[in-house]
């Protein structure tokens, strides 16, 4: 786990940052935002996640299909917070351990062939595999074991079997583990800010959260669209996401819907609200064709809607930040958006 | 005569310019570029404590500073492709030389002094044809230009001074750029970034170069401990999830060593590395992520991964006790390993730069 420095501080300072804008009540945003958008998008994962879990129980088979339901429920709702990387998702490495994606150096199937080649006894227990590599746990080793012919088959049917609920029972854990931090104290900290707290000012708690609404679209940019579109000489649709279980297209437009309901709690009644919230709905208009894993890529035709969408969401990144900034007063990411 | 009015000028400016040593000055111990909360930018000097010793304003965005091994002089560089830099009396905020590029040249953003402060070394981008300078000036006669030499590659950023001699290592990026197209990055996929070793005449002493498959990893800046092993840090060029080690280690004369953390914590560094740092008793090495929120912490010596600390849009690290000081992009300095605490309505760029 990574401490936070500014968590840890012992010395009170003096010096109070700028008010926020005039006309904006930002303490009221950064609520709305926690209490209509944070808070109910982890409780529903961590309920949809135990769900999962209990399906694998009742039954482990790849194809039954309560059990794939139940992946694709709270594979959503885990979508639908995958933009909120900050706080308690990255304790303990937990959102890497739910979604170790992308994997370029095909480290998750890689390893999961080798638990089940010598089935390791960590497979046979939850709290021992999530101790494992955060390559082999979460929903995308999952999508291999319930979508890919290779892994549906390979080894012994018991070992598998136990695999698929071990790494459920993780995914159950870890959302758990988050909801309940954001209940326990995070939500208090983001909305209450104070010296001994993560965030000092409110000004860091509305930035921390448009930062996420940009760096969420900004990985639908660039891992979820362009990874499968790579060149037009060279397009790569086995590297869309959860392409196997065809769920590619589907990600995105859920990133977009969660992403447009962080910005609107943010935004409020500020005049950027129903503009932005335009801005969102053309992208998502331009998210409906029919081509769930982004086969496309591989035909001219397609590909161009694959590529206009790209386009539409990378615009939309530039719009949102640049309105909202501007609306709420506060600036995000000095240094992290324009490094040198 | 152009060159010797222009002498004459910078002896005459020197010789009414009162030299007042850092002490004099409340003895700031770190410069640091920042925006202040209403868009201007400055320069700051912060004590050890993290206290605000100075505040001087600057015409535009800074980067880096080189301060003055003797006399409260900091030179304050735009950032790229800026082309200028300033050089300004810390005692009273006066600008004591304002240095022009030379046509055809843009800075990068770094530069430092010579083992006797007579002399200014800047990286800068000879753009028409993609070739690394370093700048040399007078720092002695108000910042006269002297020459130049090559970086040794593309796209010097960061260059330093080995400790007690006149050996100088520069960061060469390897990536080309040119003003006309701002910022874009041109040559990626034959980008060779390299550390080079160079004498005070500009004589390549050693040039290291990172493995093929690593190519598209820019070294950009760089720290040296008190024995003269250099950290340098890289930025990733391809996508964040395939980055390789962003820190390396490397003795003059020797062959280059790396540094990774474990898979989560280095994946969340987002294949960026902003600063990198030696902590203050040089038993340990950092670098800083941005983008990451955190500071990674390495074993100086075996390069063993020691842990990471957080804060929002950590970038500026320094030394500090025996441990090290830490600049954020909302105004928070804080420590690493050593007690400090503060905080400005200032955003901090990039580097923290001890004086």
């Amino acid at each position: 786990m990574i401490r936070s420095l500014v968590l840890s501080l012992l010395v009170m300072v003096s010096g109070a940052a700028k008010a926020a804008a005039q006309d904006v009540d930002l303490s009221a945003r950064v609520t709305a935002a926690v209490e209509q958008h944070v808070l109910p998008s982890y409780a529903r994962f961590a309920t949809s996640a135990r769900d999962l879990s209990r399906a694998a129980y009742t039954n482990c088979n790849a194809e039954d299909e309560a059990l794939r339901g139940a992946y694709h429920a709270a594979f959503d709702d885990w979508v639908r917070v995958s933009h909120l990387r900050f706080g308690p998702s990255e304790t303990d490495n937990r959102a890497f351990a739910l979604a170790f994606w992308p994997d370029s150096r095909s480290k998750t199937p890689k390893a999961l062939a080798g638990l089940i080649a010598e089935e390791v006894p960590a497979g046979l227990e939850a709290a021992e595999l999530m101790q494992q590599s955060i390559a082999v746990q979460g929903f995308y080793a999952l999508d291999y074991l319930l979508y890919d012919p290779t892994y549906m088959t390979m080894g012994a049917p018991e070992y598998r079997c136990e695999l698929i609920r071990n790494l459920s029972e993780g995914i159950a854990v870890r959302a758990e583990e988050i909801d309940g931090d954001w209940g326990q104290y995070y939500a208090a900290q983001m909305i209450a800010p104070s010296k001994s707290g993560a965030y000092h000012t409110t000004n860091e708690a509305a930035g921390e959260l448009l930062k996420a609404v940009a760096t969420g679209l900004q990985f639908t940019e660039e891992a979820r669209l362009a990874r499968p579109l790579g060149t037009f000489d060279r397009p790569r649709p086995k590297r869309a996401e959860a392409w196997r279980s065809g769920r590619s297209l589907r990600h995105v437009v859920l990133s977009l819907e969660a992403t447009r309901d962080l910005t609107a709690a943010l935004a409020g009644e500020t005049s950027v609200a129903a503009r932005l919230d335009g801005a969102f709905e053309t992208v998502l208009n331009n998210a409906t064709f029919d081509d769930p894993a982004f086969a496309g890529v591989k035909e001219p035709i397609a590909r161009l809607t694959i590529e206009s969408l790209q386009q539409y969401v990378n615009a939309l990144r530039e719009q949102v930040v640049a309105e909202m900034t501007v609306a709420l007063d506060v600036s995000i990411g000095f240094n992290a958006l324009d490094g040198d | 005569m152009t060159s010797r009015r222009r002498f004459m000028t910078g002896a005459l400016a020197a010789s009414v310019v009162p030299v007042r040593s850092w002490a004099a000055i409340g003895d700031p111990q770190y410069l640091s570029a920042a925006r202040r909360s209403d868009g201007t930018f400055v320069l700051v000097g912060l004590r050890s404590d993290a206290t605000l010793a100075f505040e001087m304003p600057l015409p535009a965005r800074g980067h880096a500073a080189a301060a003055h091994p003797e006399r409260a002089e900091a030179v304050a560089f735009a950032r790229r492709p800026g082309t200028y830099a300033i050089v300004l009396d810390c005692s009273d905020g006066s600008i004591l030389a304002r240095l022009e590029a030379p046509r055809g040249r843009h800075f990068y953003g770094h530069g430092v002094f010579s083992k006797d402060g007579a002399r200014l070394y800047t990286t800068e981008n000879n753009y028409e044809s993609a070739a690394g300078v370093i700048g040399v000036w007078d720092a002695g006669n108000g910042y006269r230009r002297l020459g130049e030499f090559s970086s040794g590659g593309v796209g010097p950023h960061e260059v330093l001074r080995l400790p007690g001699k006149e050996m100088l290592v520069v960061a060469n990026g390897g990536i080309h750029t040119h003003p006309e197209s701002g910022r874009e990055k041109l040559n990626l996929r034959h980008m060779r970034p390299n550390l080079t070793y160079l004498d005070g005449k500009g004589t390549v002493v050693q040039r290291v170069q990172i493995r093929d498959d690593w190519h598209l990893n820019s070294i950009r800046h760089l720290a040296v401990d008190a024995s003269g092993q250099v950290g340098f840090a890289m930025q990733w060029q391809g996508e964040f999830w395939d980055a390789p080690p962003l820190l390396g280690l490397h003795r003059l004369g020797e062959t280059a060593r790396f540094c990774m953390s474990p898979e989560a914590v280095h994946l969340g560094m987002k294949g960026y590395a902003g600063s990198v740092a030696y902590c203050g008793s040089g038993m340990w090495i950092a670098i800083s992520s941005p983008r990451g929120g955190y500071v990674e912490r390495f074993d100086a010596l075996s390069g063993a991964y020691l842990g990471a600390v957080g804060a929002a849009d950590v970038c500026g690290i320094s030394g500090a006790g025996m441990g090290m000081m830490a600049t954020t992009g909302d105004g928070h300095v804080v420590g690493i390993q050593t007690k400090i605490a503060a905080f400005h309505p200032l955003a901090f760029d990039n580097h923290l730069v001890a004086i």
